[in-house]
């Protein structure tokens, strides 16, 4: 019984209906006390006091207009009243009989069957039991089968209830998915994702799997310092404990990030010496990139004829042997953007010289097209895409329960930040539809969802991606957790899929889009000027929006990391190589490393470095060092012995 | 349920307007000389201190009545609510204090047979006899007459309902209660200090002559001179006129009430002219905010109207 016997609390309003302003089946109308609790987002309960087939009907309700007036019937009567004096109004000795009225949408009547509309009773605030039956969430928060992510605390009039998202519809497989919208800079969208994933996180359930995280790091330092406390109140602290998750910041969290383009310098700003340890690069080569080259090349830049290309080289020059009579039938072994620079570089020789106009079907034209493309990915990408074709990566097929795999692309150039996202979004896919991820489910978020999947504009690979994740991915365990400013603005079928949209404060324009048609003006009114740390929820559940408070989470704010933890100036090589491979082994000294590198050029340092850190072994210097190829040690070479000039005879008359 | 009670009659039509519409006067308008209490004739008085807001409470009541039922020779069974209530000012809001609901069927005993008489008891309503007055008699049982008779009986248990409540207050309380209408119909009432009767209005004006033209000269803010009203049934009380509104040229009766308060046992004319002042400074602090849009705005104080507006909601 949600109205404790012993502790009654009193009816708060009644419910009203007239001719004009009748109730339905999904409205009802009510009126207060002037000092009520009510608001736009309280939720209610009525009471019928007539039996419908046996049982006292009971209706519960969210408040989602209000109105106020007095028996005034013209502002004119008032001001003639007081002679046209404002000042004079405060002088009376009686304030006008006031109505404080409320329109409430209908979020479940019990009994469901038959629907009827809602009679007239006494209306109660609604208790934490009130709540949980009027959001269904009853239904999934049994002991036996309890599937609750609390998202954040419903609070009203002496009410604090957690409000509970069903798992099974926020990470599949029944629905999944999660978009949130806001202005920027309330600290709305990341600070609601981050305490969701820790909500997620706390309270999964075991009886569905593992769960991880993929978070692309799209701006600044906002999610480069989830492994970090940060500063919570005692306000926060109830918050977290009424919905049952530790505030503590994440436990396992992985960071990766390319390198700048100087090939050595992780391009983060997580790149201070004390938080490298769970720092890992991103590098990919030619095969890793070439698969998603559609990605990086637009359409004006692949017809049909270099698509066939592509293909072409893709299947049967690169990872392979490749030999051909026109290249004097040559042994290619194509693994890096390197190799593929010199096979090209042959290919097109060998046409020049046999003033030839085609190979194999493709016309010259077109292979110094591909070729320039191709070449030039290395370029817009440098510091990910490696000429050598040394591959450092997620770890895809081992990854790891109620972790974070941070990926940091806020420094990458668009194209770049595309190929991160398409081929790490691709591979999960693989892995989840092969099983051998390491984790049943991954949610992956993407802020700034308006850039990559926007409502116009051309259609891009990313965004193709985007679509077939929110309309598929839900069945392999893949989530998208999707965020940005203008909800409009984003491709509808995105938004649309996903079955929990949360609203932070929104921007007026906004909020007089068709899309928020359905919301009352006092919703809207609301929403506009909703506080830090309030977001309106929609869930599969819920039959009305509901207004929630979250706590900030227990994670150091980017800004506040970024002045603890500045990010590192950019050094020698040498500094960048001790950096990273003293996260291996902190004995090494700057001395050893330049003893071990020598003479040796860049690349092979490079390669090296990144070797040791993806294999991790034991003894770090061992492995280094054996990872360079030895130095001869330089030897002086035997001077050829001369022959001895012949001497011209003595008697020559013509010698010198 | 009259209906089953009385299957061989028919009802009256229950769209017919109620008969008791506001009950025109049946003398003529008129003039009556009172004695003066305050000075020795009465005058223009200005009430110098600002408005003041001392009135706790409002009281008023209200009385509908409808023909139910009407007999083969014209007999009319009235049903009759009255009701009343006191709303008191708490914080500047008014909120009931009391309030009384009463339902009754009347009808003439003598005029109907026994029978119906039982069955109007059956209906568990309380019947009233409107013959015990015997006023009917000299109507010869026309039936408006005997209709007249009922609202009448009406219109006394208003009275009393009224009456009821202003000495439950009396009893009680101590702070000020503003009534509707005259206070002296009960004597515990009328007797009582802390009660303030305000008259709207004045078909009898107790001033006549050059004391009549000073009363109706008076302007927004001023008094007459108090004096005292005597009647052989109802209790005396002390009264004054009070203008409370500007009448700006047009009728002399606009924003002209009269209040009643009760009369001293020792008339000391400066205390009973201090008593006046400040009971007007009570009943000017009313004005504000206006009644509109009662046509009756320029006198009704705006507490009365909320009684007036929370029994039409209950009745």
């Amino acid at each position: 019984m949600s109205t404790n016997e012993t502790n009654v609390p009193g009816a708060l309003g009644r419910v009203v209906a007239t001719e004009r302003k009748p109730n339905t089946p999904h409205e009802f109308h009510f009126w207060t006390a002037l000092d009520s609790p009510v608001g736009i987002g309280t939720i209610v309960r009525v009471d019928g006091d007539q039996a419908v087939n046996g049982q006292l009907p009971r209706i519960y309700g969210i408040v989602v207009e209000g109105f106020s007036y007095t028996d005034l019937q013209t502002p004119l009567h008032d001001v003639l009243g007081h002679d046209g004096t404002p000042a004079g109004a405060s002088l009376a000795a009686t304030k006008r009989a006031e109505i404080r009225l409320y329109s409430a949408a209908v979020l479940r009547q019990v009994p469901e069957e038959p629907l009827q509309p809602v009679p007239m009773g006494e209306v109660f605030l609604a208790d934490d039991q009130d709540v949980a039956i009027a959001l269904r969430m009853d239904g999934y928060l049994r002991e036996d089968a309890r599937t609750g992510i609390p998202v954040g605390v419903y609070r009203a009039g002496g009410t604090d209830a957690p409000i509970y998202l069903d798992a099974d519809f926020l990470l599949g497989p029944e629905a999944a998915h999660l978009n949130i919208t806001g202005v920027s800079g309330l600290a709305t969208k990341t600070s609601a994702i981050e305490w969701i994933l820790s909500s997620i996180f706390a309270h999964f359930p075991a009886q569905k799997g593992s769960v991880a995280a993929v978070c692309f790091n799209v701006k600044g330092p906002d999610l480069c310092f989830l492994d970090k406390p940060g500063d919570i109140d005692a306000a926060d602290r109830a918050l977290y404990d009424k919905c049952g998750v530790p505030a503590r910041p994440f436990e396992n969290v992985q960071y990766f990030a390319p390198f700048k383009p100087d090939g050595f310098s992780l391009n983060t700003l997580r790149s201070n010496e004390e938080l490298l340890e769970n720092v890992s690069s991103l590098t990919w080569g030619l095969r890793e990139v070439l698969q998603y080259a559609e990605v990086l090349l637009n359409k004006d830049d692949v017809d049909a004829k270099a698509d066939a290309l592509i293909d072409f080289i893709r299947e049967r020059v690169v990872d392979r042997e490749f030999q051909d009579a026109m290249l004097g039938n040559r042994r290619y072994f194509v693994k890096s953007f390197a190799d593929l620079e010199d096979w090209f570089r042959d290919v097109l020789s060998a046409l020049e010289g046999k003033n030839s106009e085609g190979w194999r079907t493709h016309h010259i034209a077109t292979i110094r097209k591909v070729r320039n493309r191709l070449s030039n990915i290395s370029t817009r990408c440098a510091g990910l895409v490696t000429d050598s074709g040394s591959v450092s990566d997620l770890p895809f097929g081992s990854f790891e329960d109620r972790t974070v795999y941070v990926i940091d692309v806020a420094s990458l150039e668009e194209a770049a930040q595309d190929l991160i996202f398409a081929r790490v979004v691709t591979k999960l896919r693989e892995h989840l539809e092969k099983r051998d991820l390491g984790v049943n489910h991954v949610v992956v978020f993407v802020d700034e969802l308006n850039k990559y999947a926007p409502s116009d504009g051309q259609d891009t690979y990313v965004r193709k991606m985007l679509l077939d994740l929110a309309e598929r991915g839900r069945y392999l365990g893949l989530v998208l957790f999707s965020a940005q400013q203008f909800r409009s603005q984003v491709h509808r079928r995105v938004v649309g899929n996903s079955g929990t949209a949360l609203y932070g404060r929104m921007d007026a324009d906004e909020l007089a889009t068709p899309g928020y048609s359905v919301l009352s003006p006092a919703v809207k009114t609301k929403l506009a000027t909703l506080e830090k740390g309030q977001l309106m929820v929609r869930h599969p559940h819920f039959t009305q929006p509901i207004f929630v408070r979250f706590p900030r989470p227990a994670v150091m704010r980017g800004r506040d990391g970024a002045e603890r933890y500045p990010q590192a100036a950019d050094v020698d090589l040498e500094s960048a190589v001790l950096r990273s491979l003293r996260t291996l082994d902190p004995s090494l000294t700057l001395g050893w490393v330049r003893d071990a590198i020598g003479i040796r050029d860049d690349d092979e340092v490079i390669r090296a470095r990144n070797a040791v850190l993806r294999e991790r072994p034991a003894d770090v210097r061992k492995a280094f060092t054996s990872h360079l190829r030895p130095v001869v040690a330089a030897e002086a070479a035997p001077r050829p012995l001369a022959p001895p000039l012949r001497t011209a005879p003595s008697d020559d008359p013509y010698g010198f | 349920m009259l209906a089953t009670l009385l299957p061989d009659a028919s009802l009256a039509n229950a769209a017919d307007a109620p008969v008791d519409q506001p009950a025109r006067p049946t003398e003529p308008p008129r003039t009556i000389s009172a004695v003066v209490i305050e000075g020795g004739a009465l005058r223009a008085r200005r009430v110098f201190d600002p408005p003041e807001a001392g009135i706790a409470a409002f009281l008023d009541g209200t009385q509908q009545s409808r023909t139910v039922y009407c007999t083969e020779d014209g007999v009319p069974i009235v049903h009759g609510t009255v009701a009343a209530v006191v709303r008191e000012r708490r914080n500047s809001r008014l909120y009931t204090w009391r309030h009384s609901v009463a339902h009754r069927l009347y009808a003439p005993r003598s005029r109907i047979s026994s029978s119906l008489w039982q069955r109007l008891g059956e209906t568990g309503i309380e019947v009233r006899d409107t013959t015990e007055g015997g006023e009917e008699h000299a109507a010869g049982g026309h039936p408006f007459a005997l209709r007249e008779a009922a609202v009448h009986g009406v219109q006394e248990d208003r009275e009393r309902a009224e009456s009821e409540l202003a000495v439950e207050w009396c009893e009680r309380e101590d702070r000020p209660l503003l009534v509707d209408g005259s206070m002296s119909g009960t004597d515990r009432v009328a007797a009582a200090p802390g009660v303030v009767g305000v008259i709207k209005s004045h078909h009898t004006l107790y001033a006549e002559g050059e004391a009549l033209s000073r009363v109706l000269g008076l302007r927004r803010g001023e008094r007459s001179s108090v004096f005292r009203i005597t009647s052989q049934k109802r209790t005396t009380v002390a009264s004054w006129y009070l203008r409370v509104r500007d009448r700006r040229g047009i009728d002399p009766m606009w924003g002209l009430v009269r209040l009643e308060v009760s009369h001293p046992e020792r008339v000391d004319e400066h205390e009973i002219g201090a008593r006046a002042d400040l009971v007007s400074r009570w009943v000017l602090a009313e004005t504000s905010p206006i009644a509109l849009p009662d046509p009756r705005w320029d006198t009704l104080v705006y507490g009365v109207r909320d009684c007036e507006e929370f029994l039409r909601a209950i009745v």
